[in-house]
C-alpha cells in the first residue's frame, strides 16, 4: 500500500499533469490514512478552490506543452516514482544530508506544512510545488515544476536556485548509483535481448558506446547530452540491470 | 645516448596514426593502452569541457562536431588564404581562424584557438602515452613519417607539434619511403616501387626508386579528398535512405546521434566485408518513432557486393589517379617491380583486384597495411639511434622539394634538386636579361611546377648596384646553402664588381618561438590540472563509498540509538560531517573534500562501533 508521502507525491505530478480529479482521489486516500496531515489538507484546498469553472482551470492545467528538447523518455518520470530518498520526519540521515547539500538551505521549505496559503497563479502554485517536493526529496518531481516555471518565466529567481540545486543533487544521486566513474561499464545483458528494453533513442545512443573500453566519465564526455540526462540514463541501465 | 633508450616510429596520418617500435631487431606496433593498434587523429574538447584524443573524440565527433578537430594534416604547416586551407574550410564542420600573425591556421574548439601544431601534438602526446605504458618508462625520441609532398614548412610544423608533445623528432622520413623501407627490411630490393596508399581521408600514389640503401621518391600523385571516408559515407547513404522508405519522412542525417551511430557501424561493416561476405548492422533504438512512439530501430544485412556495388566508382578513380601519375612520370606498369599497399582501404577486396588488375601483377601483402608506415619509421628510428654497421639502412636528411630561384618569363629554375643530401650548398651563375640592368630581384622557390609561380615563394630579395652592361655580360653568382638543421641561406653576388645580398629562410609551422614556450607552458599546466582532476576522482569515489557504507550502517545505528540514551549528538555531528562530504562532492572541491576525509572516517567508525553494539566513545570487544 502507498505510504501517505508517495500518495503526495502521485497527487502532485498528477495535478502537474492536468489532471486534478486524480490528484484530489490520491490526496484523499492520503487524507484517508493521516486525516490531520495539514499539508494533504493544504493541496485539496488549493485544488478544489481552482475547480469550479473549470474548462479554463483545465485548460490553465494543461498548459500547451511548450517542445521538449529532446523525444520524451519513458525514464523521465522513472526515478521519481519511487523518491530515492524517503525519511521519515525527524529521523534518517539522508534528508539531513541533502539539506546539508544544498548550499541555498535558507531557501527549502522546512518539514512543517505551509503555514501560509498558497500563493495566486500557475508559477506560485509550481513553485510551491517545487518547494514541497524539494523537502520530500522528489528532486526529479521539483525539478519537472521548476522547468514549467521556468519555460513561462525564464528569470525566476527562485527557480533558478532551485534548477541548480535539484540538478546538481540529482546528478550527485545519480551519479552514486554508478560506483566509481573511473569504471568501465558492460553490458549485462545478452546484445539480443537489447530489442526487449524500453528505451528511447539517447538510451540507444548511450547503450551503443558502452563496450567494456569506456569509463562512465568518458560516456559523460561523448554524450554529448547534458550531464544530469546522461547520469540519469546510466543510473537506469545500472538499476535495470541492463548495463553493470 | 643510453643504449636501452626507448624509441619509436609514428605514422602520423590525416585519419588515423600508428606507433611502433623495434623490439629484439623485430618491428612491431604498439597497441594503444585500450588495445588497438590505430589511433584516430581526432581531438576534441567534450561539451564538459574535458579534452579527448583518439577514439573517444571520433566517437562524439558528430554529435559534437564543431569542438571536434580532424584532418589537421591537411592544415599542418599551411598558410591562412592558401588554396589548400580555403578547400579544408569548405568541409571541416570546425571554426578556423587566423593565427595572431595572421599567417597561419588556429582551429577553435571549446572557445579555443589552437594551433594546427598543438592539435597534432595531442594525437602524438596520445601515442606517446601509449609507447610509455607499453616500455614503463619515459619514451622521448621519435621518427615521424610525412607525405612525400610536404614541404619545409609542413615538415617544420609536424616537429614543432612533437616538440609541443614532448618528443624529439630525430628524422621525418617520407611514408611511401617508410612503407618501402618496411617491405625492404632484410630484402635487398632494387627495382622501382608503386606504393598505393588509400588511406581514411587521402588517396596518395608514390613511385620509388628503391636500390641498396636508396629510397628515392622520383614522382608523388594522388587526390587529398578520397579515402575511406567517402566508402563509408555510400554505405550510410544506403541506410539512410532504406531506413526512409521504411519509416516515411524520417530522415536520420537530421538526427546528429543517429548519423553518429550510422557511421560507426558504416566503417564497422564495411571492415568486415573485407573478410566475410555478408555484415549484419543492427542499430536498435536508433532514432525517435513518429509522434512519441516507440523509438525505431534499423537492422540490415549489407553484402560485399552491395558494397562494392555502392563504391565501383571510387575504386574506379583510384586507378585512374595511379594511372595519371605514372603517365607524369613517364613510367610504364611493366616498369613497377613492386606494389606495395598502404592504408586500411586497400584491404577491400575490389580494391586488391583493381590494382592487380591495373599493374598487371599482385601487390604485395606481407606488411600490414595500415601499419607499415609506422613500422617503417620504427626501423629508422632503430636505425639512427642503434646503428649496427652494415644491417641497416640509414636514411639522409634531403631537401624534401627542388629549391631555385624564378627566371625570366616566370619558370623556375632548380638549384638544389630534392633528395640533396643536407647540409649542401651550391652555386649557380645568371646574367642580367636587360641592358643596363642595375637591380635583379631574387625570388627563392620551394617546388616541383617548372613555372614559377606555382611553386612556394619562401622569400625575396634584391641585388642592386649591378655594373651597367650590355644584358648577358653581367655575371650574376646565386648560393643556395642548407645548414643541417634546414636553414636555407640565399646569396647573390656580382661577381665583376663583388656587391653582394642575402636572404636567409628558415622554415616555418607559423608558430615562434614565444608562442612554442606559452603552449609548452600551458601544457605542464595542462597536466597539473589533470593530475588534480585524477585525485579529486579518486578521493570523490572513496568518499561516496564511505558515505555509501555509513548510509547502510544507519538502521542498524537507529535501532541502537533507541535502546539508548547516548550517542546522538554523535550521529547529529556524523551527519553533519556526510552532508558537507556531499557538498564537496557536488561542488567539486579538492579541499573541502580532504578536509573532511579524516572526519568523514572517524564518523564511519563510530556507526560501525553502533551498529556492532558498541557505545560512541566506549571501547569495543
Amino acid at each position: 500500500m502507498a505510504t501517505v508521502a508517495e500518495l503526495l507525491d502521485q497527487g502532485v505530478k498528477s495535478y502537474t499533469r492536468g489532471d486534478s480529479a486524480e490528484a484530489e482521489r490520491l490526496w484523499l486516500q492520503a487524507l484517508e490514512i493521516d486525516p490531520k496531515n495539514e499539508r494533504v489538507r493544504a493541496y485539496l484546498r488549493q485544488v478544489r478552490g481552482e475547480r469550479p469553472g473549470q474548462a479554463a482551470g483545465a485548460d490553465r492545467a494543461r498548459p500547451e506543452r511548450p517542445e521538449p528538447g529532446f523525444a520524451p523518455s519513458p525514464w523521465d518520470a522513472g526515478p521519481a516514482s519511487s523518491p530515492t530518498v524517503l525519511v521519515e520526519e525527524g529521523a534518517g540521515l539522508d534528508l539531513g544530508a541533502i539539506a546539508e547539500k544544498s548550499d541555498i538551505r535558507p531557501l527549502v521549505a522546512d518539514q512543517r506544512p505551509p503555514s501560509r496559503p498558497p500563493p495566486a497563479g500557475d508559477v506560485a502554485t509550481w513553485m510551491e510545488g517545487a518547494r514541497e517536493l524539494f523537502a520530500l526529496g522528489d528532486f526529479s518531481g521539483s525539478l519537472e515544476m521548476i522547468e514549467r516555471i521556468l519555460r513561462v518565466d525564464p528569470t525566476h529567481a527562485e527557480a533558478r536556485a532551485y534548477l541548480r540545486q535539484n540538478e546538481s543533487t540529482l546528478v550527485a544521486m545519480y551519479e552514486s548509483k554508478l560506483g566509481s566513474l573511473a569504471t568501465r561499464p558492460r553490458l549485462a545483458i545478452h546484445p539480443e535481448e537489447v530489442l526487449w528494453l524500453n528505451l528511447d533513442h539517447r538510451a540507444g545512443f548511450l547503450l551503443a558506446q558502452i563496450d567494456g573500453a569506456v569509463s562512465y566519465e568518458d560516456l559523460f564526455a561523448l554524450s554529448g547530452l547534458p550531464r544530469l540526462d546522461t547520469a540519469r540514463i546510466l543510473a537506469s541501465l545500472v538499476a535495470e540491470g541492463v548495463i553493470r | 645516448m643510453n643504449e636501452n633508450e626507448p624509441f619509436i616510429g609514428i605514422d602520423l596520418g590525416t585519419t588515423n596514426s600508428v606507433v611502433a617500435t623495434v623490439i629484439d631487431g623485430v618491428p612491431r606496433v604498439i597497441a594503444s593502452r585500450t588495445g588497438q593498434t590505430l589511433t584516430p587523429s581526432v581531438v576534441a574538447v567534450a561539451r564538459n569541457g574535458k579534452r579527448l584524443v583518439g577514439h573517444m573524440a571520433k566517437r562524439q565527433s558528430i554529435t559534437n562536431a564543431e569542438n571536434t578537430a580532424y584532418a589537421a594534416k591537411r592544415l599542418i604547416g599551411r598558410r591562412w588564404g592558401a588554396p589548400e586551407v580555403e578547400d579544408a574550410r569548405k568541409v571541416l564542420p570546425y571554426d578556423l581562424v587566423p593565427g595572431p600573425e595572421g599567417n597561419d591556421i588556429r582551429a577553435m574548439l571549446g572557445g579555443r584557438a589552437f594551433s594546427i601544431p598543438e592539435v597534432s601534438a595531442l594525437v602524438l602526446a596520445e601515442l606517446k602515452a601509449d609507447a610509455e605504458a607499453f616500455f614503463g618508462r619515459r619514451v622521448t625520441k621519435a621518427v615521424i613519417t610525412v607525405p612525400a609532398y610536404f614541404n619545409d614548412g609542413q615538415r617544420k610544423a609536424t616537429k614543432d607539434a612533437g616538440r609541443i608533445a614532448g618528443l624529439e623528432v630525430v628524422r621525418i622520413i617520407n611514408e611511401p619511403t617508410s612503407a618501402a623501407l618496411a617491405y625492404g627490411f632484410g630484402k635487398q630490393m632494387e627495382k622501382k616501387v608503386v606504393v598505393f596508399d588509400l588511406g581514411g581521408g587521402t588517396f596518395d600514389v608514390s613511385i620509388l626508386d628503391v636500390g641498396k640503401s636508396v629510397y628515392d621518391v622520383i614522382a608523388v600523385g594522388g587526390d587529398t579528398y578520397l579515402g575511406g571516408e567517402d566508402f563509408d559515407r555510400r554505405v550510410i547513404d544506403w541506410l539512410v535512405f532504406s531506413f526512409a522508405q521504411e519509416h516515411e519522412a524520417i530522415d536520420l542525417r537530421q538526427d546528429k546521434m543517429a548519423l553518429q551511430r550510422l557511421r560507426d557501424a558504416a566503417e564497422h561493416a564495411k571492415i568486415e566485408l573485407s573478410e566475410g561476405r555478408q555484415s549484419a548492422i543492427h542499430l536498435p533504438f536508433l532514432a525517435s518513432g513518429p509522434e512519441g512512439k516507440a523509438a525505431l530501430h534499423l537492422d540490415r544485412q549489407l553484402s560485399r557486393e552491395k558494397l562494392e556495388d555502392l563504391t565501383q566508382d571510387l575504386v574506379d578513380k583510384t586507378i585512374s589517379v595511379a594511372d595519371r601519375t605514372l603517365r607524369d612520370a613517364g613510367v610504364r606498369t611493366s616498369q613497377i617491380g613492386e606494389v606495395l599497399l598502404v592504408g586500411g582501404m586497400t584491404r577491400m577486396p575490389r580494391v586488391q583486384q583493381a590494382v592487380k588488375s591495373y599493374f598487371g601483377r599482385e601487390p604485395s601483402r606481407g606488411v600490414h597495411p595500415e601499419e607499415v608506415v609506422a613500422l617503417g619509421a620504427a626501423i629508422q628510428a632503430h636505425a639512427l639511434l642503434h646503428p649496427q654497421k652494415g644491417k641497416e639502412v640509414l636514411l639522409l636528411d634531403v631537401t624534401p622539394q627542388n629549391l631555385g630561384i624564378m627566371v625570366v618569363g616566370g619558370y623556375f629554375a632548380t638549384i638544389i634538386p630534392r633528395n640533396t643530401t643536407v647540409p649542401t650548398s651550391q652555386s649557380h651563375m645568371f646574367s642580367t636579361v636587360q641592358d643596363d640592368q642595375t637591380a635583379v630581384r631574387i625570388a627563392v622557390l620551394q617546388g616541383a611546377s617548372d613555372k614559377a609561380m606555382e611553386n612556394e615563394l619562401l622569400g625575396e630579395f634584391v641585388l642592386d648596384g649591378i655594373r651597367p652592361a650590355r644584358r648577358g655580360e653581367v655575371e650574376i653568382e646565386v648560393t643556395f646553402d642548407i645548414s643541417a638543421d634546414g636553414i636555407v641561406g640565399v646569396s647573390a653576388r656580382d661577381s665583376a664588381t663583388g656587391t653582394r645580398q642575402s636572404i636567409t629562410v628558415t622554415a616555418t609551422s607559423g608558430l615562434t618561438e614565444t608562442e612554442m614556450r606559452r603552449i609548452l607552458e600551458e601544457n605542464l599546466d595542462e597536466m597539473l590540472t589533470r593530475r588534480q582532476v585524477g585525485d579529486f576522482e579518486r578521493l570523490r569515489d572513496r568518499t561516496r563509498a564511505v558515505i555509501a557504507e555509513i548510509e547502510s550502517l544507519s538502521p542498524a545505528v537507529k535501532e541502537a540509538l533507541a535502546r539508548s540514551r547516548f550517542g546522538k549528538d554523535a550521529v547529529l555531528r556524523a551527519e553533519d560531517v556526510v552532508g558537507r562530504a556531499r557538498n564537496a562532492i557536488a561542488a567539486q572541491d579538492l579541499q573541502q573534500m580532504i578536509a573532511v576525509e579524516e572526519q568523514l572516517d572517524r564518523a564511519l567508525q563510530l556507526f560501525k562501533g553502533l551498529a556492532g553494539g558498541t557505545p560512541p566513545g566506549g571501547k569495543g570487544p
